[in-house]
């Protein structure tokens, strides 16, 4: 694989209207870019050819390069409204998708110059999540009226789903081996569902799973481990839990304590998790002794989102 | 104006306007012996004889002041009214005629009168030469960047019409490898390996599962093996401090410094470290970044130890260290206006500390002072000594402990002259702002001067030897209490020299009032005369009716801590009677309490 250590970076945004690049190592914060000075980060990606690093905020979206010395965005979207609270990458980079309040998931064909929008989805209220399949067709999202929806972005096929009313869900997850599909919502519980798909079949069948209790308050962040066994789920109580998928049976916590834990990264082998909290620090954890392995310090405030793409070796 | 004809005006002048374009930050340090124009004043207004009333009133009032206050910098319009005073102009200079000029200095009564104080002069480095441009100036030029750096932006509209993707392909179903339903998933990588290999790693993997289903699956990641190769030793111990890095931040006012590191090797040594601060960080915050800085620039050449151990000097940008102290690692480095420091080892003990203005007194740790507090710090290890002897009493372990936490710096640091702001807890009840002062000869408490309610206080000062001990008698999450035993002014003897301190109950401070101060503290160890018989140390006798009163404070944790340690630094260093006392009759009081616990039961 040609990944040097160089591309072993991880990423972090927050409400100091900063993009920080720091080497994962040591702890040097490597870059600081400039985001929207109105705005937070409220997620973070990279391209696949891990290129580039595409933020989206209140009112923004931007894509910056990561390999030049400049810290000015190299795409900008105009005339965005209200938060866009998630976005990703098809795995070869052909488009990107994004998730706003203005209820609308969008699918951004990224190989014409300049992108455009090749798909919307309208989930009729503000949508706070957006995951993508592995299979690269289907989109879960989760609104803030309580719906969960799957969306083949090929067929435009979709099924809605409300596990429980009067909750906002705050964030969705599929395993990347494609049998999960969690949502967490600001009522602290996180819900499973396995899926499964016959050929032919345009759409993933949803079988209801399990509902966890995962924490007493709203839950953040939901992510499957690479390796699919791990599920974590961050919260505003300073936990985060890291659930076994074998029988959904918490495994570990990690605390910081009195602070919101915003986001969360496994590294490839599903040993160690990046938190991003709101203390302005982000730390790396081995999970099997739950102790903290780095620290990475330098944002003046809450750090809301971060974005980590590890490497295997064969 | 007839002011360029008056000698005290002029001198006065021009050491205001040395004092208020100086940047060290020391200038009043330097200059406080050469108050000229005070000097003139005083030296001529005795030698006159003959001066009309208006003159007397004056000179009345201003060799009445020089007592009181050091001049602040006022503006002299304000107080035109006293520029009628008769004055011939062009009188030929005789040294008589060295008159006071009015207004300039002014008693401390006139500084509740707030519409007297004029602002504060203050020079803006950007100030030179140079004009500030224009606003406009400024927004066209910023605007004009913005679109230059908004042409190299690809832009795209967020609400532009969906146009659905031309190849049919552009959505592709990837198909994902379906696991065998009774065994875990291997990756897609191992699978493209041989059978032989294939069918060797699922049964190992199968095989550990069983033990462990969070076992090891063979994925190596990058990650992991760069931390394996990076122990956790190569971290910055600086990286704290990374966080004070201007260039890091955005929309924050920063700071340029080029700064010598003089603990680098000679050629590296001679270059400065450019360095880009935020202006709200402390002195100690820019050592620690300059640290960082240095050992990321400089990774083999210099094994640094912690910040405490270094300062930074005034410098020439030549690298010659300037013969100053080190500047203050409390103040924000935004005061200072140099563009060369040197980082350098922090000397011993500085010179000179830091002079209060508020009170008019000095805390100049002078030769003379250095030699008794060694003397001081000598007779303070001989007490401990003898009171090595019994181990046993909670106390001593208490005095191990703290002795423990006082280390080398901190014995250094104590004597220095400190202002904390604190709320101090009036009869258990009423609060109001204080701003205490830790100094090796004394200590000040100062009521703040907005308070509304309450009748201003008049500041207390009460010398070093009278105070016993201090400690924290309640500590919550955040907020702590600290008590400050001292020596009760109502016995005799040394207390003459407490006269500040406020007496009576008006001007009480917690506990002032012997009474009241022991009626709200049951913990005090207040003893009648005759249990001082008991005592083993028959020299204290004669001090063994001493009682002692309390200010209590309420303040955050860390301040409560510091002022504690360093207080109990001070006292331990002078190892007066009074202290000993203390500690004597308190140990005295626990052993009975504890003595009468089972007579209870």
């Amino acid at each position: 694989m040609e990944a040097t250590e160089d591309q072993l970076i991880l990423a972090t945004g927050g409400y100091d209207h900063t993009i920080k690049v720091w080497q994962t190592s040591t702890g040097n914060c490597i870059k600081t870019m400039r985001f929207v000075e109105t705005s937070q980060v409220n997620a973070l990606d990279r391209t696949p050819d891990k290129t580039r690093l595409a933020a989206c905020g209140y009112q923004c979206i931007r894509l910056y390069d990561l390999d030049s010395n400049c810290t000015a965005p190299v795409i900008n979207f105009d005339a965005v409204q209200k938060n866009v609270t998630r976005l990703g990458f098809q795995e070869d980079g052909k488009w990107m998708f994004t998730a706003g309040e203005d209820h609308r998931v969008r699918i951004w064909d990224m190989i014409s110059a300049p992108p455009h929008c090749s798909r919307v989805f309208d989930c009729q209220a503000p949508v706070n999540a957006a995951c993508l399949h592995p299979n690269q067709v289907e989109i879960a999202m989760g609104s803030q009226n309580g719906g969960v929806y799957l969306w083949d972005v090929k067929s435009e096929l979709h099924e809605q789903l409300v596990p429980e009313l009067e909750a906002s869900i705050q964030d969705v997850a599929i395993s990347p081996d494609g049998h999960y599909m969690a949502a967490a919502n600001n009522k602290g519980n996180c819900y499973i569902w396995e899926l499964s798909i016959s050929p032919g079949q345009m759409l993933s069948t949803i079988n209801p799973k399990k509902m966890i209790q995962a924490h007493n308050r709203s839950i953040l962040r939901c992510k499957f481990s690479p390796d699919s066994r791990l599920l974590v789920t961050t919260s505003g109580n300073g936990s985060a839990c890291i659930w076994k998928t074998g029988d959904f049976s918490k495994w570990r916590e990690l605390t910081i304590k009195n602070y919101w834990i915003w986001d969360a990264a496994f590294s490839a082998d599903s040993k160690l998790l990046f938190t991003a909290s709101s203390d302005g620090v982000a730390r790396l954890w081995k999970l099997e002794t739950k102790t903290c392995e780095r620290e990475y310090t330098g944002h003046s405030k809450a750090i809301t989102a971060l974005s980590f793409n590890d490497e295997t070796f064969d | 104006m007839a002011t360029y004809s008056n000698q005290h005006w002029l001198l006065s002048h021009i050491r205001n306007s040395f004092i208020s374009t100086d940047d060290t930050g020391i200038c009043e340090t330097v200059m406080l012996s050469d108050d000229m124009p005070k000097h003139y004043l005083r030296k001529f207004q005795t030698a006159t004889t003959t001066m009309d009333a208006y003159r007397r009133s004056q000179r009345l009032q201003a060799s009445h002041q020089q007592q009181r206050k050091h001049p602040e910098q006022r503006s002299a319009p304000l107080h035109q009214h006293h520029m009628m005073a008769p004055r011939i102009a062009d009188q030929p200079l005789q040294e008589v005629d060295f008159l006071c000029y009015p207004g300039l200095d002014l008693s401390d009564d006139e500084d509740m009168d707030m519409s007297t104080h004029s602002f504060d002069i203050q020079m803006y480095p950007e100030v030179g030469a140079h004009r500030f441009r224009s606003n406009t100036a400024q927004k066209l030029e910023k605007l004009d960047i913005a679109k230059r750096k908004a042409a190299r932006i690809k832009s795209v509209n967020y609400n532009e019409e969906v146009q659905p993707p031309d190849r049919k392909d552009f959505f592709q179903r990837k198909a994902l490898s379906e696991p065998p339903a009774d065994k875990p998933t291997i990756s897609t990588k191992t699978k493209t390996t041989t059978t032989l290999t294939k069918s060797a790693t699922t049964t190992t993997s199968t095989k550990s599962s069983s033990d462990d289903d969070l076992s090891d699956r063979g994925v190596r990641s990058m990650l992991t093996e760069q931390l394996a190769r990076s122990p956790k030793q190569t971290q910055n111990r600086f990286i704290e401090y990374a966080r004070f890095d201007g260039t890091a931040q955005v929309g924050m006012p920063t700071k340029r410094i080029n700064v010598y590191v003089n603990m680098l090797p000679e050629p590296e040594r001679n270059y400065p470290l450019k360095i880009c601060v935020l202006a709200t960080a402390k002195i100690i915050e820019v050592i620690g970044l300059v640290c960082y800085k240095t050992t990321l620039q400089y990774t083999d050449a210099v094994q640094l130890k912690s910040v405490q151990h270094y300062a930074l000097y005034m410098t020439e940008d030549n690298d010659d260290m300037e013969d100053f102290p080190p500047l203050d690692n409390r103040e924000p480095c935004s005061k200072f206006g140099f563009s060369h420091l040197t980082l350098a080892e922090r000397r011993p003990l500085a010179p000179v500390t830091r002079i209060d203005y508020q009170l008019g007194t000095k805390s100049m740790t002078s030769e003379e002072d250095k030699v008794a507090m060694a003397d001081a710090a000598v007779h303070a290890l001989q007490h401990i000594n003898l009171n090595g002897d019994v181990p046993d009493s909670p106390l001593d372990q208490v005095k191990e402990y703290e002795q423990r936490l006082l280390n080398h710096n901190d014995m250094l640091e104590a004597p220095m002259h400190r202002t904390y702001r604190l709320t101090i807890i009036d009869k258990r009840f009423f609060k109001s702002d204080v701003t205490l002062a830790v100094s090796g000869e004394r200590i000040e408490i100062d009521q703040h001067k907005n308070t509304k309610f309450w009748t201003n206080r008049k500041p207390v000062s009460t010398p070093i030897d009278l105070v016993a001990h201090c400690e924290i008698v309640e500590q919550r999450q955040l907020k702590a209490v600290l008590r400050i035993w001292l020596k009760s002014n109502s016995s005799s003897g040394i207390a003459t020299s407490c006269t500040s301190a406020p007496s009576g109950s008006t001007a009480t401070l917690s506990g002032s009032n012997v009474g009241g101060g022991f009626g709200h503290s049951p913990s005090s160890p207040r003893h009648s005369s005759g249990s001082s018989s008991s005592s083993p140390f028959g020299l204290f006798s004669s001090v063994a009716s001493i009682r002692f009163k309390h200010y209590d404070f309420d303040t955050d944790v860390h301040t409560a801590e510091q002022i504690r340690n360093k207080l109990n630094c001070i006292l331990e260093m002078r190892a007066s009677d009074i202290r000993r006392e203390f500690l004597h009759q308190r140990e005295r009081k626990q052993e009975k309490h504890l003595a009468k616990r089972p007579l209870k039961l």
